[in-house]
């Protein structure tokens, strides 16, 4: 029993600070007020995906198993065999940190005009100012 | 007016960003060119994006735009897209028949640049100085368009007699 | 992967996302969020990406820190409540 909870939930610990981190962005989008913290959850949100799949690439923990190098050519280690981890994940998070970025450069431009329009950046002031022009006209 | 008094120019950061911003520039280059190895255009672009964000911090954002103007901006982001495209046109017409699009084995530089694997480790360099090229103009143009105030010109009339 | 390395390195960014969510200056928590992008990179680069954690260092902890910061610069420095 203590065997199974040490293999199949402990040795993951990365898994389990993936979805720790992940939550904790989703709170700050979710429950925070300022727009400009509802970005910094959102930035949260998507490292910590990203750092599940980089976890899923990695092989070969400090616990006997051997170490997987990182993925680059290397004449000798072709022929000695060397295990190296799995780049496909690296080259589809590398897409999704340039998607995250531009991500952000929008939502920045999209808060700072909101700024000039109503003067603050809290949602709920936002909603209450909208609220007083609906009920004014 | 008073704002730029208080924190105005200071001999330190501006000495030390003098200092560094050749060298990023450098590094950002050197990481572009890295075919073989970690890196590529989109990192070395935003190096270089960085040093022009460290120059604006120091020197403030009126000379900054003076000295590389919206204009330049556009151009950079047009010439490294029609880097990326045209190789990709030359391969398709040299790949004759099958078209390969950004195939760069298919060029026929032979005489000039060695032979096959060396000629596309040298073409994708380009290629990839292309995407640097857009890249670095992209968040330059992102970072002044987000940082730039209307007060600013002001401050620039203002200053403008140093 | 190396064990004791990667649980601090994990330890550390939990602990920095808890900081950066809850600070009420938005400048100090940009700033703890460009920590946990150079924390992050640690991770990725300690877990054989390096392709990963360079960009990560390159695009988080720098450019995208300077942009966030440069929007800052045009509203208002406090959060409320």
């Amino acid at each position: 029993m203590i065997e199974w909870i040490v293999q199949h939930i402990l040795a993951k610990y990365n898994y389990w600070i993936a979805i720790v981190l992940m939550l904790i962005g989703f709170y700050a989008m979710i429950a925070k007020e300022n727009l400009l913290k509802k970005l910094i959850g959102l930035s949260i949100f998507q490292t910590a995906i990203f750092l599940f799949y980089v976890s899923l690439s990695d092989v070969g923990t400090g616990w006997g198993l051997r170490f997987g190098t990182a993925p680059i050519v290397w004449e000798h280690g072709i022929h000695e065999g060397y295990m190296y981890v799995n780049p496909l994940p690296h080259v589809l998070m590398l897409t999704g940190i340039v998607v995250a970025a531009a991500t952000l450069a929008v939502a920045l431009a999209l808060v700072v005009r909101l700024y000039e329009e109503y003067g603050t950046i809290e949602e709920e002031e936002i909603m209450e100012m909208e609220m007083d022009i609906e009920r004014g006209t | 007016m008073s704002a730029e008094k208080k924190y105005g120019r200071d001999v330190v950061i501006e000495t030390i960003a003098r200092l560094m911003i050749p060298f990023i520039q450098l590094y950002g280059l050197y990481v572009m060119m890295g075919t073989e190895g970690a890196g590529g255009g989109f990192q070395g672009g935003t190096v270089i994006a960085a040093s022009f964000v460290l120059y604006v911090t120091a020197f403030g954002i009126t000379r900054g735009r003076k000295n590389f103007p919206e204009s330049w901006n556009v151009a950079f982001k047009c010439l490294g897209l029609y880097l990326y495209a045209g190789i990709g046109l030359l391969c398709i017409i040299f790949s004759l028949g099958v078209a390969e699009y950004l195939n760069y084995a298919a060029v026929p530089l032979s005489n000039i640049i060695g032979h096959a694997d060396t000629r596309a480790l040298m073409i994708a360099d380009v290629v990839e100085i292309g995407i640097g090229m857009t890249v670095m103009a992209a968040f330059v143009s992102l970072f002044f368009d987000l940082a730039w105030k209307e007060e600013s010109v002001e401050e620039e009339e203002g200053g403008a007699e140093e | 992967m190396i064990v004791p390395i990667d649980l601090a390195l994990l330890f550390f960014l939990v602990l920095i996302a808890i900081a950066a969510i809850t600070v009420k200056d938005l400048l100090a928590a940009i700033a703890l969020l460009g920590a946990y992008s150079f924390v992050m990179a640690c991770v990725w680069v300690e877990m054989n990406s390096v392709d990963v954690g360079f960009t990560e260092a390159a695009i988080g902890a720098g450019a995208t820190t300077a942009l966030m910061v440069a929007a800052l610069s045009r509203i208002a420095r406090w959060e409320k409540g």
